[in-house]
Order: structure tokens, then C-alpha cells, then sequence
């Protein structure tokens, strides 16, 4: 199997093509981890999941259970959640706060930093030096670093500096965390949901512009019907204050920017508009950051940090963290994300715009994710194995930014600007490149 | 004037709930609640504390008013949902189920269920169980719910969870 068989990129001819045994394949899977989530910078989680001495929460790169701890003097640190000697996984909880972790199966303990506080009965044991010289502590992440609030780690030493990964993309991190000034937290009640198909559906759904109308008309409908009997009893939603999604709506409503790295956005103009919870801040932001950047906290924001996390500000505010367990099963950890601070209707407001429509109990996502399983269920076939799903926008896709991004201060490699059917496939073109260049090290060209 | 909600019948209502909802008789089970019925599924803190405020924590589903289950309801049986097409098919057991306090006004019943639920398009058997709690009202012709409350269990969602299911 060559990485050419797998993914067809050839721009001067305006062809990019994936091949669906890229979601099937075991072997292709096996070297994804590898390669890409255990290869590479991965999300953790933010800083606000460990606000206080000795908090700590958990979470999975790749295959690899981690634990990310705050230690009594507030450095935060990333380790394997496994126990040196048995391999037990140490933390059994999503958060908590312990000075001290007890391996729950032969008591080895660990201090807040990670460092060995004692293995039972080692004076009895009867060691070798040779024991002496291993470090029993916990085993840190090779690589772990933070971007305003959002925490990276790498089991792999040999990458580059976060801030080189995140490159430009790191100013749309920004345009969460800068939403007040006291920073951004998890809304309590974390959903998790699985579906069976492969990760990467999640990674393009994210960044899809052209199912919204085909994959949601039952959810539209809902949202025509509020908005003719406008009624205080309804959820105030977003979109129904929005027209850029709308078929017959003209002109630029947004577009597409794409990064080194894989990282990508989908956005839209929502307009500074009472429906977003953000709208109490919209005066003070515009005072602080200027005019521009306020719009760009206020547009439309599907926000890919390759390969596992993603920010979605449209209908409210989400954050996602996608862990594949197979080629065709995906576990994803998702949160209301939100500006501290914020007034109690503008939260209940976010609240309730996000279970209405991101939750797998809610009215749009579960028409996504059923949808995934039907790529997976045709990705078996090979009569015909290169997805057309890749193409629109070929012609529209120019090399850096554009007048909107200038606004931003942003340099992105590729953008697009689009009309409410332009839908931009190209920005997928990025995740595989980034894809290509990782799995180069363990697949020939 | 409303004599005192009975064990049977507050049995009855939470059967015919269930009946009502594993024949798809949306329009029907509607009707089994009040204007300002509190519909409510709470997420989960950390792994023993489901949320507790509304406002102020996510709740997997949260509603107030009949209008929002209206809509639920709508989405659900309006051909457009992928999601929901073809249905799953539904079965609700209800158990346990206890009146916690009564008087001629108002009523609280607990009660546990399991939902079993067999999806044709994928050929996949799932289970989800948990508890209700409800808060009842006299009418002119009975008992409404005024809140149900459902403490999902086992809360990570395999896809998805639509209000037929729990």
C-alpha cells in the first residue's frame, strides 16, 4: 500500500481524490495512531479542567491513557496514566483533585508532579540495584505545552514547538479565549456519544458547508416554524436569525481558510445579532480588540486544530475531542465551551442553543452521525474507490488570504470566499495533506 | 373536585406514557402533558453527580414549555430526519414505580425504567434504562404531567437518543 494509492493530489491537473480504504483499512488505522495521534501534537483538554492545586482530568491520546495534573505550586503537567510497575491505569475518574495518586493495585503512590512517593514494602523487597536506578514515577507526555488556556500534548519528542504546529491558527484559538477577559471554562455536564464509522467523517463533517440544508431539513423546518410564531416559550436559536445558509441568499456569506498542519475553518457571517449570547459583550469586545475582530468573534466558526480537536461557534458554542477506538468506531467527548462570566441569561441562552441542536440528544447531530454510518457501511465498496467529495471549490481556492482574514491579522496557506452554495470542499485538501506528510513515516509514497 | 391520585392509577398514566410512546402515537402522548410541562434529561457532572441546575449546567435535554416537545415531535415524524427514518422500533418497561406524595392538587411518582430499542437500518439492539421522577397535576379530567424527569444511566450515547427511546 502506498500513500499515492490512498490519496490523489494533483493540483495542476485540479484533481483531489481520497480513497475510501482510508476509513476501512485495519492497517491504515494501526498506523494513524501511530503516526498521527501518538506522532504528533494532540488536544488534551483546557486549563480550566484542573483550575486549582493538585485538580487533575484524563483523557486518551490514541490508544494512550493520560492524565494531565496541576501540582501545589500550579505548574501543569501531562503524564501516562499508567502505573509504572503493573501498567495499571492510575486516575480511574474524568477530574479530580489528589495530592496523592494510590495505583489501586499494589499502592505504589505519586505526588501532584508525578514523582514516586513510595513503593510498598521496597525495603523488603529484596531488589536488584539495578531497580534502584529506574525512575518510578509516572512517565510524563515527551511533549506538553499550552496556548491561552488550550493544552497540547505529544508522545513524540520529535516535533515542533506548538506554536509552530498551531501556526497561524493559533489567532482563531484566540478569538475564543479573548471572549472575556477572565478567560473560558467548560459548562458542567460533559456528553459523550460513539458512532460507528471512522474518525476522519467527524474531522470533514466539522468543516462541511454543503449538508446543512441536505443533512438538516428537519431541524430547518423546526426553525421556520419558531420563527413564524415567534413565541417566548421556543428556544431562540441562532440560525433562524441568519439567512447566509439559505439557497437563495446572495453574495459572500463566508468561506473557508486553510493552515500548514491540517488545521482548518468553515465560517459564515452571522452578524452582531441579540440571538448570540455573546451580544451583551458586543460593546466592550468592539472597545478592546477594535471593530473587526469583535465581527469575528460574533461570525460563524467550525474550527479544526488537526487531529483531535475542534471549536464549533454556530448554533452555540462547542468543544469537541475526537478519539478514534477503530476504523469504523469513533468516541466523541464534546462540551459547551464558554466565556467566564457571562451574565445567567446569556449562559442559560448558550445552554439551551446547545442542547437543541449539538447534542446526540438533540435535533441536527444525530442526522450527522447516522450519516456517517452510511459513508462507512459504502466505504466498503472498491468498484470505485475515489470520493468525488473533494472538488468543490477547486476553482475558487487561491493561495493565501483574503480581505476578511486581513482583518484578522491572519495569513492562511489557502481561503476561499463563498455565496451560500459555493459550499468549499477544498479545505478537506488540508487535514489530507497534513495526513499524507505524518503517515509518510510509516507508509512509502 | 379531584379525589386523590391511586397507585393504580398512577401506574396507569406512566403505562399508557409508554404505550403511547412504543406505538408512536406522538400526537396522543402529547396530550398526556401540561402547557408548562417541564420535560428534562440531565447530563452527568462526573461519574456518580448527574447536573442539577438547567441554567447553569448541561442537561442532555432540557425543554420548558409543550411547544419545544411539539417541535421534538415534529422533527421526529416529518420524513425529513435521516436519523429518524426509519424508526426505530421502540419497547418501554416501566417498573418500580412508588407515589411519593399526593395531596388534590399535585403528585410526585418515581418510577424506573429499561427501553429497549432495535434500530432495522443498522440491525442494532441497544438498552438504555434509568430513572423518572414526575411531578403530576389535577385537571378537570385527570392527571397531566407538569415535569418528568429522566435520569439516563448509561449516558454515553451510542449515536443518538431521541425522545421515543427514553
Amino acid at each position: 500500500m502506498n500513500i499515492s494509492e490512498l490519496i490523489d493530489d494533483r493540483p495542476n491537473e485540479g484533481i483531489f481524490r481520497v480513497n475510501r480504504a482510508i476509513f476501512t483499512d485495519q492497517a491504515v488505522f494501526d498506523l494513524e495512531m501511530k503516526h498521527i495521534f501518538e506522532g504528533g501534537w494532540a488536544f488534551l483538554g483546557i486549563a480550566a479542567q484542573a483550575a486549582a492545586p493538585h485538580d487533575f482530568f484524563t483523557t486518551t491520546v490514541g490508544r494512550v491513557p493520560i492524565m494531565v495534573q496541576r501540582d501545589g505550586s500550579g505548574k501543569l503537567r501531562a503524564f501516562i496514566n499508567s502505573c509504572p510497575h503493573k501498567g495499571a491505569r492510575i486516575a480511574q475518574v474524568r477530574q479530580g483533585n489528589a495530592r496523592v495518586h494510590v495505583c489501586p493495585y499494589h499502592s505504589w503512590s505519586f505526588d501532584s508532579a508525578g514523582n514516586s512517593k513510595g513503593v510498598k514494602w521496597k525495603k523488603a523487597g529484596c531488589y536488584s540495584d539495578a531497580f534502584d536506578q529506574d525512575n518510578h514515577g509516572l512517565a510524563p507526555m515527551a511533549r506538553f505545552a499550552e496556548h491561552r488556556g488550550f493544552l497540547f500534548g505529544s508522545l513524540n519528542p520529535d516535533v515542533p514547538s506548538l506554536t509552530d504546529h498551531l501556526g497561524e491558527a493559533a489567532t482563531l484559538l484566540d478569538l475564543v479565549a479573548d471572549q472575556n477577559e477572565d478567560g473560558f471554562e467548560l459548562v458542567p455536564g460533559q456528553v459523550t456519544f460513539t458512532y460507528e464509522a471512522n474518525w476522519k467523517l467527524q474531522l470533514e463533517n466539522c468543516a462541511d458547508a454543503y449538508h446543512f440544508t441536505s443533512t438538516h431539513p428537519s431541524y430547518i423546518r423546526v426553525l421556520e416554524r419558531r420563527q413564524s410564531e415567534l413565541s417566548d416559550d421556543v428556544v431562540a436559536s441562532v440560525w433562524e436569525n441568519s439567512d447566509y445558509w439559505k439557497e437563495e441568499t446572495q453574495g459572500v456569506g463566508g468561506g473557508s481558510y486553510s493552515f500548514a498542519g491540517g488545521h482548518v475553518l468553515n465560517w459564515g457571517v452571522f452578524g452582531v445579532t441579540p440571538a448570540i449570547p455573546l451580544y451583551e459583550r458586543a460593546g466592550a469586545l468592539a472597545e478592546k480588540f477594535g471593530k473587526d475582530k469583535r465581527d469575528w468573534m460574533f461570525n460563524m466558526r467550525n474550527l479544526t486544530i488537526f487531529p483531535n480537536m475542534q471549536v464549533a461557534e454556530n448554533a452555540s458554542s462547542q468543544l469537541r475531542v475526537i478519539r478514534p477506538i477503530a476504523p469504523n468506531l469513533t468516541e466523541m467527548r464534546t462540551w459547551c465551551i464558554a466565556p467566564k462570566g457571562e451574565s445567567a441569561a446569556a449562559r442559560r441562552q448558550r445552554i439551551r442553543q446547545y442542547e437543541d441542536f449539538f447534542n446526540p440528544t438533540g435535533m441536527a447531530t444525530p442526522d450527522d452521525t447516522i450519516n456517517y454510518e452510511n459513508c462507512q457501511i459504502g466505504f466498503s465498496s472498491q468498484v470505485d474507490p475515489w470520493l468525488q467529495s473533494y472538488a468543490r471549490g477547486m476553482t475558487a481556492s487561491v493561495q493565501g488570504g483574503n480581505t476578511f482574514s486581513d482583518r484578522l491579522g491572519i495569513s492562511p496557506q489557502r481561503s476561499v470566499l463563498a455565496d451560500s452554495q459555493l459550499c468549499d470542499e477544498t479545505l478537506y485538501h488540508s487535514y489530507y495533506r497534513a495526513w499524507r506528510d505524518l503517515m509518510a513515516k510509516g507508509l512509502p509514497a | 373536585m379531584n379525589s386523590l391520585l391511586t397507585q393504580p392509577q398512577a401506574e396507569e398514566l406512566l403505562y399508557r406514557e409508554a404505550l403511547l410512546l412504543d406505538t408512536r402515537a406522538f400526537d396522543s402522548w402529547l396530550m398526556l402533558f401540561t402547557p408548562d410541562v417541564e420535560f428534562w434529561m440531565p447530563a452527568w457532572r462526573d461519574e456518580i453527580t448527574p447536573t442539577a441546575d438547567p441554567d447553569t449546567e448541561l442537561s442532555l435535554i432540557y425543554y420548558k414549555g409543550i411547544r419545544n416537545l411539539q417541535d421534538r415531535v415534529e422533527r421526529l415524524t416529518s420524513g425529513l430526519s435521516t436519523a429518524s427514518t426509519p424508526p426505530p422500533r421502540c419497547s418501554h418497561s416501566i417498573t418500580n414505580v412508588l407515589l411519593l406524595q399526593c395531596d388534590a392538587e399535585a403528585a410526585q411518582v418515581s418510577a424506573v425504567f429499561t427501553c429497549h430499542r432495535f434500530e432495522p437500518r443498522m440491525n442494532r439492539q441497544l438498552c438504555f434504562f434509568g430513572r423518572y421522577e414526575y411531578d403530576l397535576r389535577a385537571v378537570a379530567d385527570g392527571w397531566k404531567i407538569a415535569r418528568k424527569k429522566i435520569i439516563l444511566l448509561n449516558d454515553t450515547i451510542p449515536t443518538m437518543v431521541d425522545i421515543d427511546s427514553i
